[in-house]
């Protein structure tokens, strides 16, 4: 029982509170607006989001003592503050996106759909106890259904919403039967005093394992790992691109962090145990996203593909167990996801105009448009991990972090995958470079939105490779709850 | 303790009972309305165990809303009649030898354990009580509580963006 509501518990839910307040103004200005109007919701959402980011970064900033709120649901610390922000700012890209996309740039459902699961995934960062887990994870899911289904007319859209609903729903089911075990043998939900019971040696083995297995399919499916990859091409391919966007980056970042979070606090006294499951996971997850992505023909299929590669290489920090290893996942996350929603950005903006995801729609691009054909080639390269590009040095530090835990194959299956995934960025490239195509007179008119998500997310990705340090020292910080 | 335990078994008597009038009822009016009485026999078990605020719940909850909201369906859907059921091949067998399973399991607990049910831990006085459960719900798990409401919120938004029929330019 915690009494009164105090000024820090405010503070520690101070983007939830202005994202349903946002949320609240859509609601309103949807109403108000006639058809020709609802476009802005789009810039209505996109300034709300990045306003929310400003306002928490200059009052919401986590204390140095990381204390648990609100009766224990909550943790504030710099692992769920740093994840807020990036979804946050996953999100203003998305709205930005959004916004010249036929039939879901003038919806007001879309867009408080998105914040809706944005509130979710905020919560999920900081959550510490599995009541709180469970329910945020769903609050992220709900939405995020809903907008992979969004084109109801089109039946792959709708195969992508039902797909992801029933593969989502069983996933949530097991993970929740594991919950309630985890509960049922040690008496609390919440992460830390788990840990602690763990630690007394409480539990049966047999059932810290098999609880372990149950909830890894919960995050093992938000964050696409193999075996639990199936439905991600298949919706990728059929949900609006900026909504495949999203799935692939935010949703995915916040699996990553209740992963770290739930693994590193209330299982690291078991720490040998999962060790081995998730280097398994993450070897096989690497190995078949890039070969699996060699022999695609549909650009988000290919990106659906390299997502779950980059999800293998994530968890290879995450199996070094060192702060080291964590901070270099965390900045892979940042990294991965500036990355991919450029990348799906652009698919967006030529799949406007040429109407099809193919590869071979991009041949000619940079002829067409010089500028989006440079855009290709920053997050193609960027994702391959070429230098000076982000993708680079975070390969580095989640490799570095292998080595230095004395796990020398995964570093080795690791760098044998990004060799295997230069080769299909560079096809891709090759495409927009090199070809040529009969429509090269046909400009593509990149839209003022997308363009500004563009602009900042290639200079992102050019400024993560190059400046390093800011970034490294906030996933450090972020890093550092855990040890 | 005699008149409860007689209590008891013709509550258990009547559950069972009207569970198997709900599987077996060929008219799905008749089928719905035993799983009412099964669901008030059950509130009144949640009595017996001296949980009141479970009891009204599932009163009001399932006996009377959700109850309603399924007699409506089956009134809108006219699915009075129920048509014969198409199984699959392999149903019946596989059902067979999982209840069987069931049964053997069910018999091994109540036969074959030895040591006697340890009682858990004696509860406070007013556990489960509405007085309780609401200080719970509005204090420690206030947050849990709100998010809920935004999840019905989204449910809700979600339906009617997927069922709402698009107006075409004619119709307006």
């Amino acid at each position: 029982m915690f009494g009164s509501i105090n000024t820090s518990m405010i503070l520690a839910i101070l983007p939830e509170i202005m994202l349903f307040i946002l949320a609240g103004f859509v609601f309103v200005f949807d109403l108000v607006w006639d058809d020709s109007q609802r476009r802005n919701l789009g810039w209505i959402s996109a300034g709300g989001f990045s306003l929310i980011i400003m306002i928490s970064l200059m009052l919401g900033t986590p204390g140095s003592d990381s204390g648990l709120v609100w009766g224990g649901m909550l943790r504030h610390d710099w692992l769920g503050f740093a994840f807020k922000m990036l979804f946050l700012f996953g999100a203003t890209i998305t709205a930005l996106f959004a916004m010249d996309v036929e039939d879901l740039g003038k919806k007001g459902e879309f867009y408080l759909l998105l914040i809706f699961s944005t509130l979710g995934m905020t919560l999920m960062a900081s959550s510490s106890n599995l009541i709180m887990l469970y329910l945020s994870i769903e609050a992220t899911s709900l939405p995020l259904y809903i907008l992979a289904g969004f084109f109801k007319d089109d039946d792959k859209s709708t195969e992508a919403g039902f797909k992801y609903f029933l593969f989502g729903a069983m996933a949530s089911a097991i993970m929740l039967y594991g919950f309630s075990l985890l509960y049922g043998f040690s008496g609390t939900t919440d992460l830390d005093a788990i840990a602690g019971v763990i630690k007394a040696g409480g539990m049966n083995p047999v059932l810290l394992v098999g609880t372990l297995l149950m909830i890894l399919v919960g995050f093992g499916f938000k964050i696409s790992a193999v075996p639990f990859h199936f439905w991600a091409p298949d919706v990728y391919e059929g949900a609006p691109t900026v909504v495949a966007g999203f799935l692939s980056t935010a949703s995915k970042a916040a699996g990553f962090t209740v992963l770290i979070r739930v693994l590193l606090t209330s299982y690291a006294p078991a720490s040998d145990t999962w060790m081995m499951v998730l280097a398994i996971i993450s070897t096989l997850t690497m190995t078949l996203g890039n070969t699996l992505a060699l022999a695609q023909k549909n650009i988000k299929r290919l990106l659906a593909y390299s997502s779950i590669a980059h999800a293998g290489y994530i968890l290879i920090g995450v199996v070094a167990i060192s702060e080291l290893g964590i901070t270099g996942s965390i900045f892979y996350i940042i990294v991965y996801l500036i990355t991919n929603l450029a990348a799906f950005g652009i698919v967006s903006v030529v799949g406007r105009i040429t109407g099809s995801d193919e590869i071979s729609a991009y041949d000619g691009l940079s002829r067409r448009s010089p500028w989006l054909g440079l855009a290709m080639l920053v997050v193609f390269l960027s994702l391959a991990g070429m230098p000076p590009f982000g993708g680079f040095i975070v390969k580095v530090l989640v490799l570095a972090s292998a080595v230095k835990a004395k796990l020398f194959w995964l570093a080795f299956v690791g760098i044998l995958n990004s060799i295997i995934g230069l080769y299909y960025y560079l096809i891709v490239l090759k495409h927009v470079y090199l070809y040529r195509s009969e429509n090269e007179q046909v400009e593509i008119p990149v839209t003022r939105p997308y363009a500004i998500g563009l602009i900042v997310l290639t200079i992102g990705i050019i400024l993560l490779g190059v400046v390093i340090s800011p970034w490294f020292n906030v996933s450090t910080i972020a890093a550092k709850v855990l040890f | 303790m005699t008149t409860e335990l007689i209590l008891f078994f013709s509550l258990a008597l009547i559950a069972i009972i009207t569970g198997l009038g709900l599987l077996i009822s060929k008219n799905a009016i008749y089928a719905a309305l035993y799983l009412v009485l099964n669901f008030f026999t059950i509130a009144i078990f949640y009595l017996l165990l001296g949980g009141a605020f479970i009891a009204m719940a599932q009163v009001s909850v399932y006996a009377g809303a959700i109850m309603v909201l399924f007699l409506f369906v089956i009134m809108i859907l006219g699915a009075e009649k129920l048509g014969k059921s198409n199984t699959v091949a392999w149903q019946r067998p596989v059902a067979i030898i999982l209840s069987i399973i069931l049964l053997i399991e069910a018999g091994y607990v109540l036969f074959w354990r030895t040591a006697p049910v340890q009682a858990a831990q004696t509860l406070p006085d007013g556990f489960g009580g509405p007085a309780s459960i609401g200080n719970v719900l509005l204090n420690n798990y206030l947050l849990p509580f709100e998010i809920t409401s935004v999840l019905l919120l989204v449910a809700m938004i979600g339906a009617i963006v997927l069922t709402h029929k698009q107006k075409t330019d004619k119709e307006v």
